[in-house]
């Protein structure tokens, strides 16, 4: 028996990556080099952007006269002795299934993450965490090398089967050297001279080259706004939050705001004692990033205010790439409903037009799905106007119920900090349920009501926050869980039908 | 057609002694050329569509060969063109995914096996088994034996493949019987090479016409009273004539090893994986020299008692690895022995796993409990420890990992039409309460997964109409059937629609008309945007003007009948609203009209690369979510899944979710402005229309506008 065994290369990429085409130019150098090579693959429902595989056998020399190798069409757990991989999470999906051995497994793998629906689609963050990925790759892999495989990609104008080609060559994935691969590029024609870039620079990237496209790492950014003296001596990650809380909420409204924001995080501060005690910096770090987000809700003019913004434009050019000499148009989809309206008129006004709809009457206008050009004259000045009615938030209707409700949380926010930081911290994250517009607001109004009532008031009442904390920390998660709120209405419900924590306190 | 086959093509056209490189699929094809095939049919489906498409594409020489050429609307029809074979003697194959079309084709198959052929007859089926396949895990093998039609299953590397495709011809007319060659996937998307022979141009064909019809001989009609000698002949008569044919031909192969107390049958599929295997305990070379006897059948069935029994005679025990369930081919041999009255000891499923692919992994754990009993000598240790390790392996990643990985499972393209609908169908069912739906095969499956999660049944390619029949007997609401074009004309039009309007059925049926059978390859059907309306709709949905579907449901006496814009979310929703709750009876067909973005695509870029060369005005539109008054509540999300409808860390440093994005593979379809205004979700959505090459005027425009607005 000879000893003699093939190199075994796993490919995992996406639908439309070009994986095909990446297995090919490999097949090819082989052929190029003389040695046997094999590659088939598992296309899955490829142009569907699904998970697709191409497995690669190739003999690192020439065969004998008159022997053809046997080459597997399926790769063996353990036994591959290089993965590269297009995307983070099929990384770690190849570590699951055991191809990736400590003795025997060079892995590459670009940093990228394409998000999948499961992940995207949750309320709060659902996004898997890349760190984890990244600490069990190293911890696998007998040589583990990853990089932006798409950034570069992009950088240098071609797709990533490219740069995950140049990866492999740089890694030393190969027994060709490097100019073999670039032969075979080339002889590819199209798109040969991107192809080659996009090699290169991975070739460079998995050797610890920085590439030649500079990484924007963006310098630790001033504070927007100076801070009162007394909070100076706040941890650093507190007085961080606080000052973008300013800007935001004199954004928002003007600088008597601001101050009003200040006023209500020193009485959090206040309420606190000892910050440098972690559990309660967490608390007032979470408390005033709630506030401000809060103080600074969305209606209708300040949505206006924030569209006819001249840098938004500028971001937009950026997002979507133009090109100079280009001109954008940019049409807005807007439905304002009768809430919305209701909400930025004074008081009395807004409850009327609230009656008039609760009575099954409505406005003409409202609830009509309405396209504005804010690029257009018309539909700028439009949206210019209603972020003008700013000036009268103060009196509207909204305005009103919201600082009511920002008083209330805040009460027991006070409360709590003196009793416990841990539901206190609790509690900061408690408006993170207050989200989206129309009907997703809504629900998340209703879900902080009940969580409010169901648990925050009882505790307070009762002074059993230190033992409640963990209960609400599992309904705020509970309330994020699914859009129908079930998983909250069974949280609360279980816990009604325990005995009262209050006597068990006791 | 999604894909082009030019390169290909060309190595269709290789002569004697060139080498072709390429796909297993596609080496079949150039084989069945190089037997002088006079037509050759099928219905798409992975992993074999590329044998038909590409013969599609191919149409000059075929025009040269004479060869005819048929993609057929489904199985049946594809089989039924094998009868071609039975009164001329003429070569025929045909092609398709098995076990669903082998499942569609039986019922011809049975006819066509019945009388026999004349000419040889063969069909490619890609057994569409293990990891990677997309139906129901079965065996096409049943069907073999059931109608006697003789099952090849090549070893998979070209050349064998080739021989085999040439080999069953003979094969087919040497036993009047049709002969199946199964490939699995990975077999079908094997890249090698094999040296190529001329292409035989077949005696009758398209160029060589048969100037009279065959004679009226009725015992080639699968009609009684001659079916009961057509069941003689197949066992009497056809299948000793193969069994003799496979033994003087060679056609499976013996690869003597040292230890001859223990014998390896394996199915040719196998073949390669079996001597991974091996060398895992140093039993074989990466050449395939092995040091335990293998039997490879490349023909599954018959097999062949004379074989068997000289195989497995003086040994001590033989070891069947056959993939899939239930174990024919080790009951046969079973029988084998036993009636040749050979004691030794048989083993198969009792060592391997009865379900699910064959790896090598698998092989080597049934291995490594039965060679040892019989071989004193081998050492099976490394087995047990690979077993081991490969266990720790993924214990080790599963811990690291700390929490179950998300699935990605394939997902509408980007700008699909398709996925309009179940938005639509996700918001009527806010308002009106959840609804049976009997779900079909075709990309609109897709909404079984997340974010819609959808369908209450799968029955079969254009069966969702015809498996709700029973279930809107006894619901209190409508049930919804959803069909996909392609499954209406393969067989939902007669399963489904012309049943419930036979029983005069109160029912809901949502067709998705995008002009294509766009899972397989957006091959075309009979409804189909003809070239002239697509050159006319340009970036617009070119099948808005073709009427075919909806013509033939009015000609069937329906009704009630919509054709609602896909992209419509509004209009949709209460288009399906209406369908399931109004007093009018009888059958309501939705058609759900938005051409496949695959194709309109296809369409659309190059001529929009021709108009920026050009340099031409063009305007490209695309759609944005604004992170500032993003609230990173997902909702569009959950109504969408849009591949570009993304997530990103929000740059806003108050913020801790991350917000919508949406990245620049954005076709600009609206979908995320539709739904924003039919759930009326949020005011972040913007489109932006980015104009390339502008005209004065619009620089004029732009400069006006800039100037008031400071906007752009």
């Amino acid at each position: 028996m000879t000893s003699q065994r093939p190199r075994t290369i796993l490919i995992c990429a996406l639908g439309g990556e070009g994986g095909g085409v990446l297995s090919e130019w490999i097949t090819e150098c082989a052929a190029h080099a003389g040695f046997p090579a094999q590659a088939t693959s598992v296309p899955g429902v490829a142009q569907r952007t699904g998970a697709t595989s191409y497995y690669i056998e190739l003999l690192p020399e020439p065969a004998p006269e008159g022997l053809q190798p046997v080459f597997a069409l399926v790769p063996s757990a353990g036994r591959v002795d290089v993965v590269a991989s297009s995307e983070l999470l099929e990384t770690a999906r190849i570590l699951e299934r055991g191809f990736v051995s400590p003795d025997r497994t060079m892995l590459i793998s670009s940093s990228s993450r394409v998000y999948t629906t499961v992940e995207k689609m949750q309320m709060g963050d659902g996004r898997f965490d890349d760190q984890r990925i990244h600490d069990a790759a190293k911890a696998m892999a007998r040589d583990y090398r990853t990089a932006d495989l798409e950034k570069l990609a992009n950088d240098n104008g071609t797709v990533i089967s490219a740069t995950m080609f140049g990866a492999l060559a740089g890694a030393g994935a190969f027994p060709w050297p490097r100019n073999v691969c670039e032969d075979v590029i080339r002889a590819g024609k199209r798109g040969a001279e991107a192809s080659l870039r996009g090699f290169a620079a991975a070739f460079d990237a998995v050797n610890g080259v920085a590439p030649k496209v500079a990484e924007t790492s963006a310098p630790q950014p001033e504070l927007p706004e100076p801070l009162p003296a007394d909070f100076l001596a706040l941890p650093a990650s507190v007085r961080e939050i606080v000052s973008h809380g300013m800007a935001r909420t004199k954004d928002f409204q003007d600088a008597a705001y601001a101050d009003l924001y200040v006023e209500r995080v020193r009485l959090l501060i206040k309420a606190a004692g000892d910050a440098g005690d972690p559990r309660v910096a967490h608390a007032l770090e979470e408390g005033a990033r709630r506030l401000a987000l809060w103080m600074a809700y969305e209606d209708i003019p300040r949505v206006a205010q924030l569209k006819t913004r001249a840098s938004r434009f500028e971001r937009i050019r950026a997002d979507v790439e133009m090109k100079p000499g280009q001109i954008l148009k940019v049409t807005e989809y807007l439905k304002p409903g009768a809430e919305e309206l209701a909400d930025m008129l004074p008081e009395n006004l807004g409850r009327r037009l609230m009656r008039r709809v609760q009575a099954g009457k409505s406005l003409p206008f409202l609830g009509r799905g309405i396209h504005v050009a804010t690029t257009s004259i018309a539909g700028n000045l439009m949206l210019r106007t209603l972020a003008a009615m700013r000036k009268i938030r103060r009196r509207s209707l909204r305005y009103v119920e919201e600082q009511k409700q920002i008083e209330i949380w805040l009460d027991a926010k006070k409360t709590a900090l003196a009793r416990s930081p841990e539901f206190a911290g609790a509690l900061a994250e408690l408006p993170r349920l207050l989200k989206g517009y129309g009907e997703t607001h809504l629900r998340g109004k209703a879900n902080y009501r009940a969580v409010f009532d169901g648990i925050v008031a009882p505790a307070i009442k009762s002074g059993s926050e230190a033992m409640e904390a963990q209960r609400l920390r599992k309904a705020i998660s509970a309330a994020l869980a699914d859009p129908e709120s079930s998983a909250l209405s069974q949280l609360l419900a279980a816990s009604r039908s325990e005995p009262p924590r209050l006597l068990a306190a006791q | 057609m999604e894909v082009s086959f030019s390169n290909e093509i060309r190595s269709l056209k290789l002569g004697d002694g060139e080498v072709f490189h390429g796909e297993g699929i596609l080496a079949v094809t150039k084989a069945l050329l190089q037997s002088g095939v006079t037509y050759v049919g099928g219905y798409q489906g992975a992993p074999v569509s590329h044998l038909l498409d590409v013969m599609v594409q191919a149409k000059d020489l075929m025009g040269e060969l004479g060869v005819h050429v048929e993609p057929c609307t489904n199985e049946a029809s594809a089989a039924a063109m094998l009868g071609a074979s039975i009164m001329y003697p003429v070569r025929g194959a045909v092609t398709w995914k098995s076990i669903v079309g082998t499942n569609v084709a039986s019922d011809a198959l049975s006819n066509l096996a019945s009388p026999g052929v004349m000419g040889g007859a063969l069909i490619v089926v890609g057994e569409d088994y293990g990891e990677g396949a997309s139906v129901i895990q079965e065996r096409t093998h049943a069907f073999a034996m059931k109608s006697a039609m003789w099952l090849v299953d090549p070893r998979p590397n070209l050349p064998t493949i080739v021989r085999m495709v040439e080999k069953s011809f003979e094969l087919s007319e040497v036993s009047n019987s049709p002969v199946i060659m199964e490939l699995r996937i990975r077999a079908c998307h094997v890249r090698g090479s094999f040296k190529t022979k001329d292409n035989i141009a077949p005696r009758i064909s398209a160029r060589e016409l048969q100037q009279e019809p065959a004679a009226f001989i009725y015992e080639k009609l699968a009609h009684p009273p001659v079916t009961y000698r057509h069941e003689k002949l197949k066992y009497d008569v056809r299948m000793p004539a193969a069994r003799k044919f496979i033994v003087e031909q060679g056609l499976n192969e013996i690869f003597e090893g040292r230890h001859g107390d223990v014998g390896l049958i394996v199915q040719g599929g196998l073949y390669n994986t079996l001597i991974r295997a091996l060398q895992e305990i140093g039993l074989a070379d990466a050449f395939g020299r092995t040091e335990i006897p293998i039997l490879a059948l490349n023909v599954v069935y018959p097999l062949v008692p004379d074989e068997i029994v000289k195989f497995a005679a003086g040994k001590k025990a033989v070891v069947i690895v056959e993939e899939g369930q239930p174990e024919f081919i080790e009951h046969e041999i079973g029988s084998i022995l036993r009636r040749a009255d050979i004691n030794t000891t048989l083993h198969g499923k009792d060592i391997f796993q009865m379900a699910g692919e064959y790896t090598a992994e698998v092989m080597l754990a049934g291995l490594a409990k039965v060679l040892p009993k019989y071989i004193g000598s081998i050492d099976v240790t490394p087995a047990q420890t690979y077993a081991l390790d490969i266990g720790g392996l993924r214990e080790k990643a599963t811990k690291l990992l700390a929490t179950p990985l998300p699935p990605r499972p394939p997902n509408f393209c980007v700008g699909c039409p398709e996925r309009p609908v179940f938005a639509a169908m996700k918001l009527a069912q806010q308002e009106i309460g959840k609804v049976h739906i009997s779900t079909d095969i075709g990309c609109h499956a897709l909404a079984t997964y997340e974010p819609f999660s959808f369908g209450n049944s799968i029955l079969g390619y254009g069966m969702s109409l015809a498996s709700g029949a029973g279930v809107a007997g006894f619901s209190a609401k409508r049930p919804v059937a959803i069909m996909g074009d392609g499954g209406f004309w393969h067989n939902g039009l007669l399963s489904g629609v012309t049943s419930a309007m036979l029983n005069e059925r109160d029912r809901v049926l949502v067709i998705m008309k995008n002009g294509y059978t766009s899972a397989t390859g957006t091959q075309d059907v009979v409804s189909s945007p003809r070239s002239a309306s697509k050159n006319v709709a340009e970036g617009a949905s070119a099948t808005g003007s073709e009427r075919t579907i909806e013509n033939t449901l009015q000609g069937l006496g329906v009704k009630w009948l919509r054709s609602v814009h896909t992209y419509r979310v509004s209009e949709m929703r209460e288009a399906l609203k209406e369908a399931i709750t109004t007093k009018t009876g009888g059958l309501k067909v939705i058609v759900a009209e938005g051409e496949c973005q695959l194709e309109r695509q296809r369409r659309v870029k190059p001529m929009r690369a021709q108009a920026m060369s050009e340099g031409r005005r063009v305007v490209r539109t695309r759609y944005g979510v604004d992170e500032d008054t993003c609230t990173g509540d997902h909702s569009c999300i959950r109504l969408s899944g849009c591949p570009t409808l993304t997530v990103k860390p929000a740059t806003d440093p108050l913020k801790t979710d991350p917000v919508a994005h949406v990245t620049n593979g954005c076709v600009g379809c609206g979908l995320c402005g539709e739904n924003a205004h039919a759930a009326t979700l949020c005011p972040s959505f913007f489109r932006a229309d980015i104009i390339a090459n502008p005209s004065v005027m619009d620089r004029a425009m732009a400069k006006l506008r800039g100037a008031i607005t400071g906007a752009a």
